[in-house]
């Protein structure tokens, strides 16, 4: 082989090595791309939280680890970001050289998160606290239990049981979903909570008495009474004066927004016989288009937009609150922003809603005009702008036509008959003010608040089995079966006591309400001779039940 | 096959050297085997480069709000370096901020703020900086060095700034000590 | 220029004929065939890993405790960090293969014989120094086979009589395996045992230039014409033509077949399959055939008679009056080689 050869032989090999060594590069390039992609989740430890994470991944290492998991950990904000109190905070405690309060309410958060902290406070959920207040809060407080502790029975072997505390139901039941009022222990034994405090709009008491009170153990940390805390109920009522938990939805301390668009989260508390919203969910096309798709609907997204980062199916935060393609992406955390039935009460409302979010009840148009803030027809485009990245607009008006006649069916056929058959016994004084010491309290509760209200949800979110069978066969069967002959003999009961009048007075409402011609297929045929067709009338075309 | 070969010289080869290395062959070969090998070698030189990007990231440092005009406060970072982050404007813009490091640019020693003179001052060489960080007198006046600025931005209202975050006096997860290793024992 | 190159010849006096004379070598005609050239491609490859050994120490931290996490940013991390350690991984692979071709060539072609005996034993010296220099190599990545495979052959040393066990306790730097094995493996890898090959190769080269290469008559080469050709430029030519291909196919296995990372070392559990590297695969293979010590003795003895091939076989010559019984026995030992190397390889116990 000639010296020449060897030169070219040696020039071509050269070029094959510089062409290997460029793959090698282009090769590099991809994997730093992907490496890039991956997103390097490096948690990155604030330095005023270093020591806070050095003991406590000792102690507690799950909330570590969870925090490292965030997105805050990978911006740095860590323990002292949230949980730093101010002098002043009645909360707060010296805790290894920092001040600072177990508790972070939405004022905390809200403190870099505004937009949605504002959404929340306006909306239904920082308000769920108010069952304190209501119908449900008797039930698990009095019936279920005890407002105040009460003598045991019997002794329990193993245990030194001295008092029951008849709270326990409302404080591990309703108050875990609904949120509890956080209490302090006070050193006369008593609870302070923000009722006594007083909080101003800066969140410190103003009541300094109170103040006076607060027990603290050794160490100087405030007591949280066990009755209120621990507590993530989304509507609980903090010391600050704020409303809310974010860690409802948002559990800590990863505060997940993957978790929070799935519908298993809401599923804490929108489940059970009175709003299955989560079985729901489930049994609907939506639900099951859900469980199959999951791994497709790309959960990890920063923004999570339907009809831009997933199409296939949605959960409960995509029609409720998360943005999609027609609202420019935007995200609400006010739900109530998009409902347009309230199925809440035991008769359905319209949400035409005040500045205060609050359902406007006045029935003068004029009236209702000028308090209306925000109407039900906005909030049902708000809804539909979300179905329509998915079914056309005849689907979706033909829908709601379902749903519309559906609630009404239900509001004027069993709802207002009820409410108008237990107004008068209690006109009648033939039932006691008190709630749930008769069966018809039970019987009439049943079918509001459980069967009627899950067969609405049902019809809201198309499930059909919840729609009728759970729902208004249920109501229909407790209406017909139980709340009237109830009503009638607690009638006959009064008439057998000597109270002709309110007897007269129920019979007269109930007869009225069977009277009318959706009801006529009870009794009107019972009065009829036994030779009469059951059918008195021939079957209405549907083409006239189908006018608007 | 044996034809063009040179022979076996008395001493190194008798062909001119000139004549070799301009030969069209004897350039193409030289410049493959440069361009070849010089490759290889910048990649190695790539490898033994420390990758310093990446070891910055965006932190949060406070709320707008929590800043008003005129006042200051200390970011300490990760690393433990401690940042001056001033607010100079009234807007809600990231040129209304301003981060300074507090590490002298002339040998890095840590600079302090002086509030009665309205400067920082360097305590090792004497160096002094004005509020903005610009060298007055010292040693960094001389070679016109001034503090070391960090980018700053705003989104939603809070104020990000982007500072080193591996190093090895900062804890980060990439840190961890594996399984069964003793630790420092740090209560 | 004279007056440079005068400056420099008073300084380093050596002319440009005597330097000439020293590096070029007239290269015997039939090392233009490429089965001769077999001797320069483990040497190119050793300085491939001297380079990309260097480089990798500036990453490599050898402690139990941070090894593996920083072989892992090489691999995952630094630029071209993958490509590097692959780089390193298969020149080894290719250095060891080459050097036992290379001394297949030397053995079939009797190259070993008076007077170059010595040069055959320092060739075969740095057989066994590259072999350990791979060994001690993989063990740094403290993967699960690394702690094994090292466990494994210190107790194999303890195995040989008397100075056994003394040289499992240096190697380990204690009884069994403990925070400062990994340093002492450190060491032998990058710094004796690179030293001791170069050392030996200076010698082995020196030795050839001493007595020059071993002439052969090629009948295709033309009755008249010269016997031998230049090293430079035309041999040299040659290994650089050698070179880039090897870089070829370096660049090429390194992306097709990277380096990964195998589970990381857990001395509390041993792994279903344990092997060493494939250079080992025949040892290994020869240990679970015969009890421990047969096997550790009986290598002993095959490497002690590789070592005296020279004189073994003037022995055999003279014994059988055969002048090719070497090859005969040089067939079957290369069947053996390659036969336990095989079997050990598609086998998992």
């Amino acid at each position: 082989m000639s010296l020449r050869t060897k030169h070219v032989i040696i020039a071509l090999l050269s070029a094959a090595f510089i062409v290997s060594l460029i793959f090698v590069q282009w090769m590099e390039v991809a994997r730093k791309q992907q490496e890039a992609g991956i997103g390097k989740h490096v948690a990155v430890i604030p330095a005023n939280s270093q020591s806070c994470v050095e003991c406590h991944q000792k102690s507690s290492p799950g909330i570590i680890d969870h925090w490292k998991g965030s997105t805050h950990a990978v911006k740095g904000v860590g323990c002292t970001e949230c949980h730093v109190a101010e002098k002043g905070d009645v909360d707060g405690f010296d805790h290894y050289g920092t001040h600072i309060a177990t508790v972070v309410t939405p004022r905390d958060c809200g403190r870099c998160h505004k937009t949605e902290t504002q959404e929340f406070i306006a909306s239904h959920h920082a308000r769920a606290g108010n069952i304190l207040a209501s119908l449900d809060n008797f039930l698990a407080e009095t019936v279920e239990g005890s407002r105040v502790p009460f003598n045991p029975h019997s002794p329990t072997p193993g245990r030194d049981v001295t008092l029951v505390n008849g709270m326990a139901s409302v404080d591990t039941g309703c108050k875990q979903c609904h949120g509890s009022k956080i209490a302090l222990e006070a050193t006369d034994g008593s609870l302070l909570t923000l009722d006594d405090f007083h909080p101003g709009a800066d969140g410190k008491p103003t009541n300094q008495a109170a103040v006076a009170k607060i027990k603290k153990a050794d160490n100087g940390r405030p007591l949280l009474h066990a009755s209120s805390w621990p507590n993530t109920g989304i509507g609980r009522i903090n010391l600050d004066g704020s409303l809310g938990s974010c860690s409802a939805c948002h559990s800590r301390h990863d505060f997940s927004p993957r978790r929070a668009r799935q519908p298993e989260n809401c599923g804490k508390c929108h489940l059970g016989p009175d709003h299955p919203q989560k079985e729901i969910f489930e049994e609907s096309k939506h639900g099951v288009a859900y469980r199959d798709l999951l791994g497709h609907m790309n959960l990890d997204a920063h923004k999570w937009v339907l009809g831009v980062d997933y199409t296939q199916a949605p959960t409960c935060a995509t029609c409720h609150m998360s943005g999609n393609k027609n609202n420019g992406g935007k995200v609400t955390h006010d739900p109530g922003q998009r409902i347009s039935w309230t199925n809440r009460p035991p008769v359905s409302m319209v949400m035409d809603t005040d500045k205060q979010g609050e359902v406007v009840k006045e029935t003068d148009p004029a009236k209702r005009a000028e308090l209306i803030h925000s109407t039900w027809q906005e909030k049902r485009t708000a809804m539909t702008n979300v179905c329509i990245n998915c079914h056309t607009e005849n689907y979706v008006q033909a829908f709601y036509k379902q749903y519309d006649d559906f609630v009404i069916n239900y509001n004027e056929k069993f709802a207002k008959p009820g409410q108008k058959v237990m107004a008068v016994l209690k006109e009648q004084k033939l039932i006691t003010p008190q709630e749930f010491d008769e069966e018809i309290e039970w019987t009439w509760f049943y079918l509001w608040h459980h069967e009627g209200r899950r067969a609405r949800h049902g019809a809201s979110m198309m499930a059909p089995d919840y729609a009728h069978w759970h729902g208004m066969y249920e109501v229909a069967d407790r209406f017909y079966m139980q709340v009237i002959p109830q009503a009638r003999e607690i009638a006959h009961a009064a008439e057998e006591a000597g109270n002709a009048p309110a007897a007269e007075a129920v019979r007269k409402v109930i007869d009225e309400l069977l009277a009318r011609p959706e009801h006529q297929w009870y009794e009107e045929q019972k009065k009829q001779p036994k030779t009469a067709v059951l059918r008195q009338k021939p079957p209405v075309p549907i083409q006239d039940v189908a006018q608007p | 096959m044996s034809e063009s070969e040179t022979p076996l010289p008395p001493s190194f080869d008798t062909q001119p050297r000139r004549s070799f290395l301009t030969s069209a062959s004897g350039i193409a070969m030289s410049v493959g085997l440069v361009a070849g090998y010089g490759t290889f070698a910048t990649m190695l030189g790539r490898f033994v480069y420390p990758t310093a990007a990446q070891n910055r990231s965006w932190l949060f440092v406070c709320t707008i709000e929590a800043l008003a005009l005129g006042e200051a406060l200390d970011f300490i970072s990760p690393a433990g370096v401690k940042i001056v982050v001033a607010r100079q404007g009234a807007g809600t813009s990231s040129e209304d901020f301003l981060a300074l490091s507090s590490v002298c640019p002339h040998l890095g020693c840590r600079v302090h703020w002086e509030g009665p003179q309205d400067r920082f001052f360097c305590p090792c060489h004497n160096g002094v900086f004005d509020r903005q960080g610009n060298p007055i007198s010292g040693p960094p006046r001389a070679s016109n060095q001034p503090l070391t600025r960090f980018p700053l931005k705003i989104e939603a209202g809070l104020l990000f700034i982007e500072a080193p975050v591996t190093t090895l006096a900062c804890r980060t997860d990439a840190g961890a000590s594996p399984p069964g290793t003793p630790t420092d024992g740090v209560a | 220029m004279g007056r440079f190159t005068a400056w420099l010849y008073e300084r380093i006096p050596v002319s440009s004929e005597q330097l000439a004379e020293l590096t070029n070598e007239p290269v015997p005609n039939h090392l233009k065939r490429w089965w001769f050239c077999l001797g320069g491609t483990p040497a190119y490859l050793f300085v491939v890993q001297i380079v990309t050994g260097i480089l990798l120490a500036m990453y490599y931290q050898p402690s139990a405790t941070t090894a593996y996490e920083s072989i892992r940013y090489i691999t995952e991390e630094a630029t071209f960090g993958w490509f590097l350690r692959s780089m390193h991984k298969w020149a080894a692979t290719l250095m060891i293969a080459a050097m036992v071709l290379h001394q297949m060539r030397v053995y079939f072609t009797g190259a070993y014989r008076q007077p170059r005996e010595l040069n055959w034993m320092i060739g075969m010296a740095l057989l066994m120094a590259t072999l350990l220099t791979g060994f001690t190599g993989y063990s740094l990545a403290f993967e699960q086979l690394s702690y094994w495979g090292a466990t494994v052959a210190a107790n194999i040393s303890d195995a040989v009589p008397l100075v056994g066990t003394t040289a499992k306790q240096i190697l380990l730097g204690g009884e069994e395996y403990n925070e400062r094995t990994l340093s002492r493996f450190y060491i032998l890898h990058a710094a004796i045992l690179p030293g001791t090959i170069i050392l030996l190769v200076i010698c082995h080269i020196a030795q050839i230039r001493m007595h020059g290469v071993t002439e052969f008559s090629d009948p295709a080469d033309p009755p008249k014409g010269p016997k031998h050709f230049n090293f430079f430029p035309d041999h040299m030519l040659t290994e650089l033509m050698i070179g880039l291909v090897l870089m070829i196919i370096l660049c090429a296995l390194s992306t097709v077949f990277p380096a990964m990372m195998g589970p990381k070392a857990n001395p509390l559990q041993t792994p279903d399959i344990i092997k060493p590297e494939w250079f080992f695969y025949v040892s290994f293979r020869w240990l679970k055939l015969f009890s421990l010590s047969f096997a550790v003795i009986s290598t002993g003895f095959i490497v002690a008679a590789m070592f005296l091939w020279p004189w073994i076989d003037k022995l055999l010559r003279r014994i059988t009056g055969n002048e090719e019984i070497s090859v005969y026995v040089g067939i079957v030992a290369t069947f053996l080689l390659i036969g336990l190397t095989v079997w050990e390889a598609v086998v998992a116990h």
